[in-house]
């Protein structure tokens, strides 16, 4: 196992001093990308930090490679010395032109792609160095499946277990692979694609479970998180996020930390009568573990049906954040982010799990949540509590902010959405400061690096139907770049004082790729219209840049390969939600497409096309 | 195959429910050639002895034109249809496309005749198209077919802005 177990306390003044050498006239002026902010003010030293997840320190076994979701490789032979000379080492076809937007595993000198629908699943020999492939496993999903999923048709990723990959196909199953020999260990169907679930999120094993939730937030689907017995894919337990306090494993262990949160059955209560059943709160985004609480930890996404009116209450548990035992599923607290989500706010985002000083308290437990909401959130991990939520993204205006001792957001009236009623200027748009793509936090720098966005909308609430498998959603969204003249910016977010320390903008596309931090003090990640780019930790400069075949919507990678060199892999794909405006599929003329998307992303395809390609870069 | 004969029962009695989920398909011909349409010309013996071919299809037939005409109420009733039936989460809110493809656009993967889109919504299509034709009265089809045609020109009601 080349895995190893770290406790970072760090007094690294020296090293964070420099940087800053280069000038923003190294970056190609057609990428409008402009760095913002004070780029030495780290405030001196770096927080004293502990990492309760062993890292990933040659492989990446993991989706973000560690179980607290850092994306932090304690990797170092790439640096700000040598990252400019990064090339790329090879290129990988995948077959599937869709949004790629999860990354490869590396297991033992072999690496794992699993591609958008159909699902395929590629071994690549390292060893070769020439991407030869050894061997291709088609699991043939259920093709009504690309017309179910609402954004793209598109996999965050495999989990490595007991010599197996395991993985989901977008047809609501999940596979266990052979990770030798490519053959199919078991199959096990975990949802209905005839109720509109689908099933694209990152698989996350945590002891002998692998745990699986679903999609179908837009379809009105009933969310829940399911644990597969990693040798026999037999489901061990499953606990729904609305419904009953039995069925979402409410018991006695349950104390959430807010009275709101408290009553019982508040997954049936805060309902009008039975709507709970269709009641979204799915888990399509990314599952963190502690070990050393063993709570495992997720957000929820948006209640169903999209247009508030049609479902009043505070519709627990959407948009909520969740810690359950892995053992078997109970319920140990459970925040509600917002209540009664007004404007399609998934809270589905990554939990980074870092113990950190707060306030006075040495190494208090903390989950760091940059919220689709425009609030970055900093929770304690053991009990739920709100320690802060403070806007990242400026233009953020459906809340002024939160009453930390309730738990509640200070709503704006004037932003809520409502039935025949053109609610203009809500920022964020739906599709949030940022979305599923992943953060990472570097305990060098004690920074989370936040891929946001800068979207606004007009929303108009309607009536809807519930046709079992089609869109359930009441809403006429259209969405448009935000103030300020930049739609996507890289921000380093220092989570102890709240504040951005750093950022570059892109002007024209949202940044909606993932991030990779290393003990390098570098930090990779990728644009929409498919730049790579390695930057300084510290002070945002890009030091290399590669602009690859499609945009990136993918999360970067770092392993050692088998000749002792550090690589890091990337897809380029653009896809998903935003991203599919550049697929032929879908016109730029109608704003309201896309969910409404189109009229953010209408420029998208003057920048990128479609594209399947893993890039790997090495020195 | 393209059935060509005028015995079978109307084509909205005739259909299987399928219990098929989602969105119009993206790519493939899946259920292309299961076209039921039955033509009101009578078919004489000369032209179904003909042979198929080249190009298999249904040869000389001319399409079957929208029985509600150049209606603009029509239009605008489909459009609300295509709310209501759930078509714009799907297809984009003025059929721009998302989780299923753009209408408005020239690719038309199972033909953009009248009769050839009331088949696409009545039949559905593999890649996730629901078949409607058991739910969705003949008329209101033909209605939504009616906005669909009129996107992107100057009859579309409610154009996008």
């Amino acid at each position: 196992m080349k895995v190893t177990r770290i406790s970072i306390s760090l007094a690294l003044a020296g090293a964070l001093a420099g940087g800053c050498s280069k000038d923003a006239s190294s970056v190609p002026p057609k990428l409008q990308t402009e760095r913002v902010g004070a780029v030495t003010d780290l405030g001196g030293q770096p927080p004293s930090t502990h990492l309760v997840s062993p890292l990933p320190n040659g492989d990446w076994r993991l989706p973000a490679g560690d179980y607290a979701n850092t994306r932090f490789s304690p990797l170092k032979q790439l640096s700000p010395d040598n990252v400019s000379n990064l090339r790329v080492i090879t290129t990988v076809a995948t077959g599937s032109p869709h949004g790629h937007e999860g990354q490869p595993l590396v297991v033992n000198d072999t690496m794992y792609i699993v591609t958008p629908y159909p699902n395929n699943l590629i071994a690549i020999d390292l060893t070769k160095g020439t991407g030869a492939v050894k061997f291709v496993y088609q699991p043939h999903p259920d093709p009504r499946a690309q017309g179910i999923a609402c954004c793209d048709v598109v996999n965050r990723g495999a989990s490595y277990a007991d010599g197996k990959i395991i993985y989901n196909l977008l047809d609501a199953t999940t596979v266990a692979v052979d990770a030798n020999t490519g053959q199919e260990v078991w199959r096990t169907k975990v949802g209905d694609i005839d109720i509109g679930e689908t099933t694209t999120a990152a698989v996350l094993v945590v002891k002998d479970k692998a745990l699986i939730g679903n999609s179908g937030g837009e379809l009105g689907v009933r969310g829940w998180i399911v644990a597969l017995d990693v040798k026999t894919g037999k489901e061990v337990w499953r606990g729904y996020n609305t419904g009953p306090d039995k069925d979402v494993l409410i018991g006695p262990e349950f104390h959430a930390f807010y009275p709101k949160d408290q009553a019982p059955n508040q997954g049936v209560t805060t309902w009008p009568s039975e709507q709970w059943r269709l009641g979204g709160s799915t888990v399509w985004g990314w599952i963190s573990y502690d070990p050393e609480l063993d709570l495992v930890y997720y957000g929820t996404g948006n209640p169903g049906v999209w247009n508030p009116d049609l479902r009043p209450g505070d519709n627990k548990w959407s948009c909520s954040i969740i810690a359950r035992r892995p053992d078997d599923g109970h319920v140990v607290w459970a925040t509600q982010l917002v209540a009664h989500d007004k404007h399609d706010y998934d809270e589905i985002m990554e939990n980074i799990l870092v113990d950190m000083d707060w306030k006075g308290q040495p190494k208090r437990k903390l989950l760091l949540h940059p919220g689709r909401t425009g609030f970055f959130y900093v929770l304690d991990r053991a009990t739920g509590e709100i320690l802060a939520a403070d806007k990242y993204v400026e233009s953020t205006n459906w809340a002024s902010g939160y009453d930390l001792k309730t738990g509640e957001a200070h709503e704006d009236p004037k932003k809520q959405t409502h039935t025949n009623r053109v609610v203009e200027d809500i920022c964020p748009s739906s599709t949030g400061a940022k979305d599923f793509t992943p953060s990472a936090f570097s305990p060098l720098t004690g920074l989370v690096y936040v891929p946001a966005h800068n979207t606004c909308m007009n929303y108009e609430g309607m009536a809807a139907n519930y046709i079992a498998g089609t869109p359930y959603l009441g809403a006429d969204v259209k969405m448009y770049p935000g103030p300020g003249g930049y739609q996507g910016e890289l921000i380093a977010w220092d989570p102890v004082r709240g504040k951005k320390v750093w950022g570059l903008r892109d002007a024209a596309l949202p940044v909606y790729s993932g991030v990779l931090a290393t003990a390098g003090n570098l930090v990779f990640y990728g644009t929409m219209e498919g730049s790579f780019r390695a930057v300084d930790a510290r002070n945002g400069t890009i030091l290399y840049e590669f602009h690859t075949g499609s945009g990136i919507v993918g999360n970067p990678i770092t392993y050692m390969g088998p000749d002792g060199k550090q690589y890091v892999a990337i897809y380029s794909g653009v896809g998903g939600w935003m991203g599919a405006v550049a697929q032929p599929e879908i016109s730029a003329d109608d704003p309201y497409a896309g969910l409404g998307v189109v009229g953010a992303m209408k420029d998208i395809k003057k920048y990128t096309g479609p594209g399947d390609t893993l890039y790997v870069f090495g020195l | 195959m393209t059935t060509r004969t005028n015995n079978l029962p109307k084509w909205t009695l005739a259909l299987a429910v399928v219990a098929a989920a989602g969105c119009m398909p993206r790519g493939e011909n899946a259920g292309e050639g299961r076209a039921t349409v039955v033509h009101n010309q009578s078919v004489d013996r000369a032209v179904i002895n003909q042979p198929v071919g080249p190009v298999p299809g249904p040869g000389d037939i001319a399409p079957l034109a929208n029985p509600l005409g150049n209606d603009p109420t029509a239009r605008m009733e489909g459009y609300h249809l295509f709310n209501q039936f759930n078509c714009a989460g799907c297809h984009g809110g003025r059929g721009g496309g998302g989780m299923g493809p753009s209408l408005r656009d020239t690719g038309w993967l199972y033909g953009s005749t009248a009769d050839r889109i009331f088949n696409s919504i009545a039949q559905g299509r593999g890649r996730g198209m629901p078949s409607w034709g058991a739910r969705i009265p003949e008329k209101q089809i033909w209605e939504l077919t009616a906005y669909i045609q009129s996107m992107r020109t100057d009859d579309e009601p409610e154009a996008p802005r």
